[in-house]
């Protein structure tokens, strides 16, 4: 009991601070706090939010995923050189295209196998999960610049631009793909085995190891699904730009690192949740918003948005103590 | 224990594997003048083109030519510069990562006899290398400010997304702009925001700003990726047709735009001619050749809708 209603707390604390922030935002500014900013904050989320769920997921267990940019980057290129260009064999003068479905199934399942080499990284060969993750940065990012050659990929056409820039229902796409990523991740962290397996590991690992979880297989899954959203927000991406940019994604790891960390997920694992993340991107998403709405100088905008990151864990820790 | 004993050996092999390579490559280069082209990023597909540019020009002179990314750090670009010299290239295409950082580096290579041909980016240094040739970006920014003025008949509001803002090019483009734009009281900035080149970025930094200023009459963008990203938010609220953008570099997707009436114009740098020239006037520096101008620059020229077929990407129809 004691625990739920720590875990409400917490998320309670980060909900607060969004509110607290959107009445200053409101009073400082009426463009603010309208229909039209709301969909455009949530559309400017959405992949951060794909990304830092996948994130929780992986923090949860106690591990890091530094590689989600460089896999968004080199999986948004490869959706677009498969639409684009397809695969080529010149020399077997053979040539395979691919639908708008197929080249972003391919290249989900490519972000999904990028994780699967993060996790067996750190199950099979004990690699911490910042090195191996870290090493996936550069060879990923180094992947993106050889299929690309270091340039754009652009014109994609307009029923690709579907996905990041069209709307259903008066909202946008990318908005919903969020959604369906944060009710699966909810669905699997509350009721499924895996998910108390997650929290199991990052809890007390040794523990998890003797109460017969296994303990490899379940950070498989997590790295894997972790890439492969990240794989998902770079077509989001792509198809927003119309393009694929070889330097896309870069320092995105840090923003889905700050929505979990904001959201009160704990570093250390086994404390937190996928709802209290999407708040934290929010946060982030609305600052980013208003301080441009403000015009705030550029200089300043580093400064502020840090400030907010040290604050949000600073209050969060203050609620721990309290407890 | 035994895992390790494993281990060493097969580093080793590897270590030999590489150095075998790497002997069979140097025999061969013997006989061949090597150059090498140090370039502050391949992050940009602009750099990317003026970088294999220059190494291609190279080869076709008969060189054996090698890209150096210094990934916009000028310490990586200080440990190329040692490797290049102690390998013994025999001049070096540059594009430096900043003005000022970069001089010790330049002198370096001059002291131990390599000369250095600087490419668009300006080294602050008159004796260290041996010629620069600079795109222009300030009068450039000056051109488009003027046509910029002329398009909105001296009147109405409008955006500006500047690039990284610790980088030189970004204040000489938005200070040449202004140096035009702000002589015009009826022409009122009404958010300047950073967009840091990036083409994502800058859709998303005016997305906002179009929640603050929805009746803006143009935006100008420090690079043509930001243009690219700006018109792109544009389209998504249907307002592509009532604001005007434009952009800097002459990038293909931005001189497409133009052609299709999308984008208003454009500043077009000319990579080819700069990684050409200093290809070129390293080859006659190996033939012998001393005397170089220290300073070329390459006026950037204004591309609108009236001049577009005489464009092409990164520079002018043959």
């Amino acid at each position: 009991m004691a625990s739920s209603y720590k875990k409400n707390l917490s998320r309670f604390q980060s909900v607060i601070a969004l509110l607290v922030l959107c009445i200053v935002l409101s009073l400082l500014t009426d463009k603010f706090f309208t229909a039209a900013n709301g969909v455009n904050v949530l559309r400017q989320v959405a992949v951060n939010v794909c990304i830092a769920t996948g994130m929780t997921l992986v923090v949860l267990t106690a591990g890091i995923d530094l590689s989600v940019g460089s896999v968004l980057a080199l999986c948004g290129a490869i959706t677009a050189g498969l639409l684009k260009n397809g695969i080529q064999f010149p020399s077997a003068d053979l040539y395979i295209g691919f639908t708008i479905l197929g080249a972003v199934l391919g290249s989900v399942i490519v972000g999904g196998l990028l994780g699967l080499m993060n996790g067996l990284a750190i199950t099979k060969f004990k690699v911490p999960p910042f090195v191996a993750t870290l090493a996936m940065l550069t060879i990923a990012r180094g992947f993106t610049m050889l299929y690309t050659g270091g340039h754009p990929i652009s014109n994609l056409g307009t029923n690709f631009a579907y996905i990041g820039a069209g709307s259903f229902i008066g909202i946008p796409v990318p908005v919903w793909i969020a959604a369906i990523v944060v009710l699966l991740a909810v669905f699997i962290t509350q009721k499924t085995k895996l998910g108390r397996y997650i929290y199991a590991i990052g809890g007390n690992e040794t523990a998890a190891i003797l109460s017969g979880i296994r303990i490899n297989r379940v950070k498989l899954i997590v790295y894997s699904l972790g890439a492969a959203l990240a794989a998902i927000g770079g077509v989001i991406v792509t198809s927003r730009l119309d393009s694929a940019q070889p330097n896309a994604g870069i320092s995105y790891e840090l923003d889905a690192i700050a929505a979990v960390v904001i959201g009160g997920t704990s570093l250390n694992g086994g404390k937190g949740s996928v709802w209290g993340t999407v708040i934290g991107a929010v946060i982030i998403g609305v600052l980013n918003n208003g301080l441009v709405l403000l015009n705030v100088s550029p200089f300043w905008q580093q400064v502020v948005k840090g400030g907010v990151i040290l604050l949000a864990v600073v209050i969060d820790k203050m609620g721990d103590k309290k407890e | 224990m035994r895992k390790s004993l494993l281990l060493f050996p097969s580093l080793l092999l590897l270590l030999m594997a590489f150095t075998f390579v790497q002997c069979k490559s140097k025999t061969a280069a013997n006989k061949k003048h090597t150059i090498a082209v140090v370039v502050s990023t391949l992050n940009n597909p602009w750099f990317v083109f003026l970088a294999e540019t220059a190494a291609a020009k190279a080869r076709t002179l008969g060189y054996e030519a090698k890209i150096f990314d210094s990934q916009n750090n000028t310490a990586l670009e200080s440990d190329h510069f040692e490797n290049i010299i102690v390998s013994g290239f025999d001049a070096i295409l540059f594009n430096s990562t900043d003005a000022n950082g970069s001089v010790a580096n330049v002198l370096k290579a001059k002291a131990a006899g390599v000369p250095v041909f600087c490419m668009d980016r300006e080294v602050n240094s008159l004796d260290g290398p041996t010629a620069q040739i600079l795109s222009d970006s300030y009068s450039g920014a000056v051109a488009i400010g003027k046509y910029f003025t002329q398009q909105l008949h001296k009147k109405g509001t409008y955006v500006e997304l500047l690039g990284l803002v610790g980088d030189n090019n970004t204040w000489a483009r938005s200070n040449g702009f202004h140096s035009v734009v702000d002589n015009y009281p009826g022409l009122k900035m009404v958010a300047q925001q950073s967009a840091e080149f990036d083409r994502n970025k800058a859709m998303e930094v005016m997305e906002s700003i179009l929640q603050a200023h929805p009746d803006v009459n143009a935006v100008f963008c420090g690079n043509d990726g930001m243009a690219s990203g700006a018109y792109q938010a544009l389209v998504s609220v249907g307002k592509a047709d009532k604001i005007k953008v434009f952009g800097f570099d002459g990038a293909e997707d931005v001189i497409t735009s133009i052609g299709e009436n999308k984008i208003a114009a454009t500043g077009m740098q000319f990579p080819k001619v700069m990684a050409e020239t200093a290809a070129q006037f390293a080859d006659e520096y190996i033939k012998g050749k001393r005397d170089f101008p220290k300073k070329i620059p390459v006026a950037v020229e204004l591309v609108t809708s009236k001049n577009i077929t005489d464009y092409i990407a990164y520079g002018k129809k043959q």
